[in-house]
């Protein structure tokens, strides 16, 4: 039997490119590169228009708190700073953008380790990593560095994710079979920095030619195991990740730090082998692009802050049956307004969907109970959804609202093309919101008495 | 980049971005064919005139589906299918001798009544088909009950409005009837497993139900829970009890295959809309329609109870849901 989780759903995979080979990018002529790529605060930039910049220089950084350094993805001129919508449509984000020289001009802090990286301490691999600007690039783009930190101590495991459950994209399943060595040797590197004594690579059972060429790499490493599981969806969520390779239960608002266990996505692994061994910063990442919208699905290693538009026109254009641009999987990916969107460190596809793919006419809930079985949190999506549309924070709450991962697997299913994430989203943080609010009063208050 | 697609006008929802080939009328056209297998039988049983109702039945529906929609300006639902799934349904609880405009009145109630003006699909709160069922039987028990049942393979005139039922096409009590006085019936159990006795168009042939079951389990469309739970309450109470002198085995047969069991436990108890999502809130429901259905028939005044056992254990579906909410991953988040 292969290891799985209860719940989720079988999704025709549509990896129609996993045959296509990363290539590398025709330099884009401009790039904008947002100062928020990652959770936490957003960087400040540290140049200003009419600088020239090299590649992989410092533009942006926060120092105090939570944060993510940004660097130039090419060489040229700083031709404005401006204000832009953040890739999600909430809030504003200062967006550097570069006219590109075309020079390459390596920026000079960009150098080898000196020594062994092997032997590094877990504080310099911290640094390094921080440095670099590396975060999560499976999707929510936590910054590594504090992911390491969090972990030192605490994780016996480290699981390396690259079960890749999104329909289409096939980046990580192409950087398994071109570079096993960069996720394998990025992925020792975390192991020695958080001091895991054992490491799994998750791998889903539709990839076996990586599963064979990740065994026959990870034999050099002791204490490293491959994990093949089900092809099902969410299986690359951490808490679904790990309660089938673990068989426990990551708790709600816990880490899976709590639980002995650290995650990594591979291509993660990938830029922190770079950030550690050659010293260079996150400046571009694999994309798939697919959709049954765009001419040539491919698969491209792109510089951050290039426009999906530049990106679309080097796959061949999109066709007239356009109808959607979707940052990210199909399944949790944010839908695009503007072609001039950009890729992002965390970016792992860009879909180009028809409008034979799109049905967005709302029914009513019959009651079938498909969300329920699907739901890989247990919850019951049809009344979280009902609640939710009546404005029923309580009732909502009482069905479990707020642990709902928005993983899509009960709106996907729904016979009757209700919204149902849509309408939990929406509850869910207005909910988060006032409780946010109530501590700070409580807080306040508590404050106040003690004065 | 092709000219046309600049500046076109991106489509933004919130994610999923893909959905389900699966919608609500592939399920109902599902439904449809598992129960053509009885219907095919009510026809070789009873004659075209089971047809001619089923299609009044099934036409009604749809209709006043459509006109409350268009009069009430609300969105036009027809295509779902459930309408005709109602309508089938009906006529597969009345009597072949009934008035053709018995169905009429049903689906009016059914789908006005029970359904839309509690908002359509998915919305009502107990089963439509069923609900006119017991409205009708009880507002022109002449037309549904006792002697209204006729012999089978009796083939009725499909068209004419009335039927007059002579002394020589009256089947008298039907099995259930009969039983209720603690007397084994005329016809033999392997006839009531077939289907070759007096009873509504739908419910006679428990063998033709189960097969569209089947089709249903095998389609995922219903789970195991609601039918089995049901089917195997009735048979352990009877088998324990049976009345008069038949021995438990025998009174068992006729209580599970002669009434209606089987059509409500197969197809109106799994009603989606009308029954709970959890599987555990599945099997109460299940069991709490094969209690209530023996109450009625043991201590009750009617022979048969399966259709108010499946009404009154709608009105619990909620509580059932509430009660039986799956422990959530990882715990609750507070």
């Amino acid at each position: 039997m292969l290891k799985t989780f209860k719940g989720g759903l079988h999704i025709p995979d549509n990896k129609n490119t996993r045959s296509c080979p990363i290539q590398a990018y025709p330099a884009p002529g401009k790039v904008a590169i947002p100062m928020q790529q990652h959770i936490g605060a957003p960087a400040v930039p540290l140049v200003k228009k009419g600088d020239y910049v090299k590649k992989g220089q410092l533009i942006g950084s926060f120092e105090n708190g939570l944060s993510c350094p940004i660097h130039a993805s090419v060489s040229g001129t700083v031709a404005d700073i401006e204000m832009r919508n953040s890739y999600t449509g909430y809030g504003k984000t200062a967006y550097i953008i570069i006219e590109n020289d075309f020079e390459d001009n390596l920026d000079e802090s960009i150098k080898p380790y000196d020594g062994n990286p092997m032997q590094a301490s877990p504080e310099q691999i911290v640094e390094l990593v921080r440095k670099a600007g590396v975060c999560g690039l499976g999707g929510a783009s936590f910054p590594t560095y504090a992911k390491i930190q969090s972990a030192i101590g605490k994780a016996d495991e480290i699981i390396i994710n690259c079960a890749e459950c999104e329909p289409y994209i096939t980046e990580n399943h192409r950087l398994m079979l071109e570079e096993p060595q960069y996720i394998l040797g990025g992925a020792e590197i975390l192991m020695r920095a958080t001091g895991a004594k054992h490491m799994t690579v998750a791998i889903e059972n539709n990839k076996m030619d990586a599963v064979a060429v990740i065994s026959e790499h990870i034999k050099s490493i002791k204490q490293a195991s491959v994990q093949v599981l089900k092809t099902k969806y969410p299986q690359g969520d951490e808490r679904q990740l790990m309660y089938a390779i673990k068989g426990v239960q990551m708790p709600a608002g816990k880490l899976p730090a709590d639980v002995g266990c650290v995650i990594f996505n591979a291509e993660t692994c990938v830029a922190v082998y770079h950030a550690v061994y050659n010293g260079m910063p996150l400046i571009s990442t694999v994309v798939t692009i697919d959709g049954d919208a765009v001419e040539k699905p491919q698969n491209f290693r792109i510089p951050v802050g290039t426009s999906i538009e530049d990106v679309l026109s080097n796959c061949g254009g999109t066709k007239d049956s356009l109808c959607k641009i979707v940052s990210g999987g199909p399944m949790m990916g944010t839908a695009q307004w503007d072609m001039n969107a950009v890729i992002m460190k965390n970016t792992s596809a860009i879909l180009a969907l028809s409008d034979k793919t799109q049905d967005n006419h709302e029914g009513n809930c019959i009651h079938c109970g498909r969300c329920i079985n699907a739901c890989p949190m247990h919850l019951m999506p049809n009344y979280l959804a009902a609640f939710s549309k009546l404005g029923d924070k309580e009732n909502a709450e009482y069905f479990n609202i707020l642990s709902c991962v928005e993983c899509g697997s009960c709106t996907y299913i729904c016979p009757g093309n209700v919204p149902i994430v849509q309408y939990i989203r929406t509850v869910k943080g207005q909910i988060l919101a006032e409780k946010k609010k109530a501590a700070e009063k409580a807080a306040k208050e508590k404050e106040a008495q003690s004065k | 980049m092709n000219n046309q697609n600049q500046g076109k006008l991106l489509t933004m929802t919130a994610s999923p971005h893909i959905k389900s080939p699966i919608k609500t009328h592939n399920i109902m056209f599902d439904v449809i064919i598992a129960l053509l297998p009885a219907l095919f039988w009510a026809i070789y049983i009873f004659g075209f005139r089971s047809l001619t109702l089923t299609v009044i039945s099934v036409v009604s529906c749809v209709l006043f589906e459509y006109l409350y929609r268009k009069i009430m300006r609300k969105s036009n639902t027809i295509t779902d299918l459930s309408a005709v799934v109602t309508g089938i349904l009906l006529a597969f609880c009345l009597p072949v001798s009934v008035s053709l405009w018995i169905p009429v009145v049903g689906a009016f109630f059914a789908i006005v009544i029970v359904k839309q003006l509690y908002g359509g699909i998915g919305k009502n709160v107990v089963n439509p088909a069923l609900a006119a069922r017991v409205f009708l039987f009880i507002s022109f028990p002449s037309q549904l009950s006792g002697d209204a049942f006729t012999k089978p393979y009796e083939h009725l005139p499909a068209f004419s409005i009335n039927v007059n039922i002579t002394d020589e096409i009256r089947a008298g009590a039907t099995p259930m009837a009969v039983i209720k006085n603690g007397v084994l019936p005329e016809s033999s159990e392997l006839s009531c497993m077939l289907g070759g006795i007096a009873g509504c168009i739908g419910e006679i042939s428990a063998t033709m139900l189960i097969l569209g079951g089947i089709y249903l389990l095998l389609r995922k469309v219903i789970t195991w829970h609601i039918p089995v739970t049901l089917l195997a309450t009735v048979a352990v109470i009877s088998f324990l009890f049976p009345l008069g002198d038949i021995s438990g085995l025998e009174f068992m047969q006729y209580q599970l295959f002669s009434g209606g069991v089987v059509i409500g436990a197969v197809f109106m108890a799994t009603d989606y809309v009308t029954s709970p999502v959890t599987a555990k809130g599945k099997v109460i429901f299940g069991i709490g329609c094969g209690l209530i259905t023996m109450f009625i028939r043991y201590f009750g005044g009617y022979p048969e109870g399966v259709s108010f056992a499946i009404l009154i254990m709608n009105l619990f579906v909620w509580y059932l849901d509430k009660g039986t909410k799956p422990i959530c991953f990882g715990g609750a988040r507070k």
